[in-house]
This record gives structure tokens, C-alpha cells and sequence, in this order.
């Protein structure tokens, strides 16, 4: 067993609020620099750039996670990764069917760029991914573990899109064993704002929008392998596996 | 019924955060009360005014979106610098006002008369 550097929550140029310099060849440059070992591309609602950034990343010995930052009716952030692409692009088509029906605006909320391993533009995502999906946040949480996945609410310190601003409070949940609190959180503070949320792994990412900020926030797992139900496992202090931020 | 956004204003001892936009120049006719951006997205129509606690930067764009010219946050909310550029940029009157989103839609329903 080792520990793994991972930052698990940064967006491609798939997300609209993405910089379009978020190309998988300047992701996975900066991923090196900063000695990450495992990196998750987290888009809003669609996880159609994933195999794309996948290739990079094992082409450069980081492994790759396939993941996607889902909004849910309340609007609240979750993010979710999966080991099997199998079941996360069966995942995928559901949440687009789910996504409210409306044209992404480009002028508006900004592009949202599909693009194949040659860093072409293959299209240009028509479904306003800024919106919400039907579902609520505890059928994500339900729908993700049904995929094999691990839901993990994002942010959850922020002010906007967090389960906590729009919800306040964590609805108790068996499947939620982490939550995302963003990069410049003190972990100790908010556990003292907030002192039952102790039985809660916090993981750190950077939710990186722009290359330069690939690794600001990052969290280290203690894994026998780098997959996601190591990372849950290390969540839940389960087998020995063990996270530190 | 329609009234300038300054009357509304004085009503509620709104403050306004987006200099350049002249709440003069703004008519209203109706107003919208809510926090969540799919809602305003799909329910909103121009001569509205958005009553809302939201402070996120996609605010502005679903007010540009649909119309809307005027947004009102409850309870002394203040959004980043950002947003208040962004808003400055797109013509859309941005208020801070003490009073919680019950009183400032009740304030805005007695002055249109409705």
C-alpha cells in the first residue's frame, strides 16, 4: 500500500464556466508538475470528454478517474467517479435524459466543447449543461451507488451550490461516507461550525477551471491500487486505508 | 400597473451596487420570488423584478437571459465585485436591501396596485 496525490475535481473545456485552455495536453502537463497521481475530469452534468483525457493521462503514468460534477434539483453539486466505463457512460445517459430541457447559450454561460484525442473539436454540446437535473439530491446519491459509483457532495463549505447553502443541513444518508470542502477551508473551523459532520471524511480538490490551478487542492489516499473503491474504502477507514489532507 | 424602479427603491431602502445602470430608466410591472436558477431560467419574464438571496455569478446570466433588468437581494446580501461587474456590463440594476424576500415582494405587490 502507498499513498496517492490525487486531485479529483477539475473541469475540461467541456464546462461552459471551463477555460477553453483546459485541453487535455495542458491538464495533464500541469498534473505532472504538480506530482499528482491520480486526477478525476469533473464536468457539470456530462461526462462525454472523460476517454478523451483518459488517454493523456495513461500515456503519462496518472491515473485517470472517470468522474462528473452533477447538479441536482435543489442545485447542489455532487460530485461523482466510477471505476467501469462501461457503467459510467450508462450512468451518463441518464443524467443527460434527467438534465432540464434547455440550449446551452454560449454567450451566456460559455462553450461547451466536445473534443476527440487529437484535441479536434468534435461539437459542441447543445444541452445547457449549467442546469439542473430532475433528479433530487438523494436520488443522485441512490442512482450513483446503483452504477457502482461514489457520490461525494461537493464544496460543501460554499455558499452557492452546496448542499449545506441550499439544504442546510446533510440529510442522513447512508450512501455520503465524504464531503468535498473547497481548497481554502480549514478543515479544523468547520468541523467546529460544524461538529456533526465529524463522522465525515473531508477531502480537498482544487476545482480547477484553469490550468494554473490543477493541484491547488488536493487530498492523499492510502491505497493498495488507485481506483474508486480504494478511495471509498479510504473514506470510510476501511481496511486499513486512510486519507490525509 | 408600471413604476420606475426608484419608487420601488425608496420603499425599501434599497441600495444600489451597479452604478452605471440607471434605475430611472427601469419599468417594472411584476416581480419574481426565488432561489433557484432552473426555476428563474424557465418562469421569469421581462418587467420583473428578481427578488432572490443568490449571489452566484449565474445570476446575471439567467437575469440577461430572460429579460429581467432588475434584481433585489433580501436580507443585505451583497454579491462578489465580480458579479456586480458582470452586472454593470449587461445593464441589469443590481439592489441590496435589509428587508427579508416576504416584505420586499409585499412592498412591490402594494406599489403595483396588484
Amino acid at each position: 500500500m502507498r499513498w496517492f496525490k490525487a486531485d479529483l475535481h477539475i473541469h475540461s473545456v467541456l464546462s461552459p464556466c471551463g477555460s477553453l485552455q483546459m485541453s487535455p495536453k495542458n491538464v495533464i502537463k500541469k498534473a505532472k508538475e504538480k506530482r499528482l497521481d491520480m486526477i478525476a475530469i469533473t464536468d457539470h452534468n456530462s461526462m462525454a470528454n472523460c476517454r478523451v483525457y483518459e488517454k493523456f493521462a495513461e500515456r503519462n503514468d496518472i491515473k485517470f478517474i472517470y468522474g462528473v460534477e452533477i447538479q441536482s434539483a435543489e442545485e447542489i453539486h455532487i460530485l461523482s467517479f466510477f471505476d467501469e466505463w462501461d457503467k459510467a457512460q450508462e450512468f451518463d445517459n441518464l443524467l443527460y435524459e434527467s438534465l432540464l430541457p434547455r440550449k446551452n447559450e454560449p454567450e451566456f454561460f460559455g462553450d461547451q466543447v466536445v473534443i476527440d484525442e487529437h484535441e479536434n473539436i468534435v461539437r459542441m454540446e447543445e444541452k445547457a449543461l449549467i442546469n439542473s437535473s430532475v433528479w433530487s439530491f438523494e436520488e443522485v446519491l441512490k442512482k450513483v451507488h446503483d452504477f457502482g459509483g461514489f457520490a461525494v457532495p461537493a464544496h460543501v463549505d460554499a455558499t452557492s451550490f452546496s448542499v449545506l447553502a441550499q439544504l442546510g443541513f446533510i440529510p442522513e444518508n447512508s450512501f455520503v461516507s465524504a464531503l468535498e470542502i473547497t481548497k481554502k477551508c480549514s478543515a479544523e473551523k468547520f468541523l467546529s461550525q460544524y461538529p456533526n459532520l465529524r463522522k465525515y471524511a473531508l477531502i480537498k480538490n482544487s476545482d480547477a477551471h484553469y490550468p494554473e490551478e490543477i493541484g491547488s487542492g488536493f487530498t492523499e489516499y492510502y491505497l493498495q491500487e488507485p481506483t474508486v473503491e480504494e478511495i471509498m474504502f479510504a473514506c470510510k477507514n476501511f481496511k486499513n486505508r486512510k486519507i490525509k489532507n | 400597473m408600471e413604476i420606475s424602479l426608484t419608487d420601488y427603491l425608496d420603499e425599501i431602502d434599497g441600495k444600489i451596487l451597479t452604478e452605471n445602470v440607471n434605475p430611472e430608466k427601469i419599468f417594472v410591472n411584476d416581480g419574481y420570488v426565488s432561489d433557484l436558477l432552473s426555476d428563474v431560467m424557465g418562469n421569469a419574464k421581462a418587467g420583473q423584478v428578481w427578488i432572490t438571496i443568490m449571489r452566484h455569478l449565474n445570476v446575471i446570466a439567467v437575469a440577461s437571459l430572460t429579460n429581467l433588468s432588475a434584481i433585489v437581494f433580501a436580507k443585505n446580501m451583497i454579491p462578489e465585485p465580480t458579479v456586480i461587474s458582470k452586472a454593470n456590463e449587461e445593464g441589469i440594476c443590481l439592489i441590496s436591501s435589509p428587508l427579508s424576500a416576504f416584505v420586499l415582494a409585499g412592498k412591490l405587490y402594494k406599489k403595483l396596485n396588484l
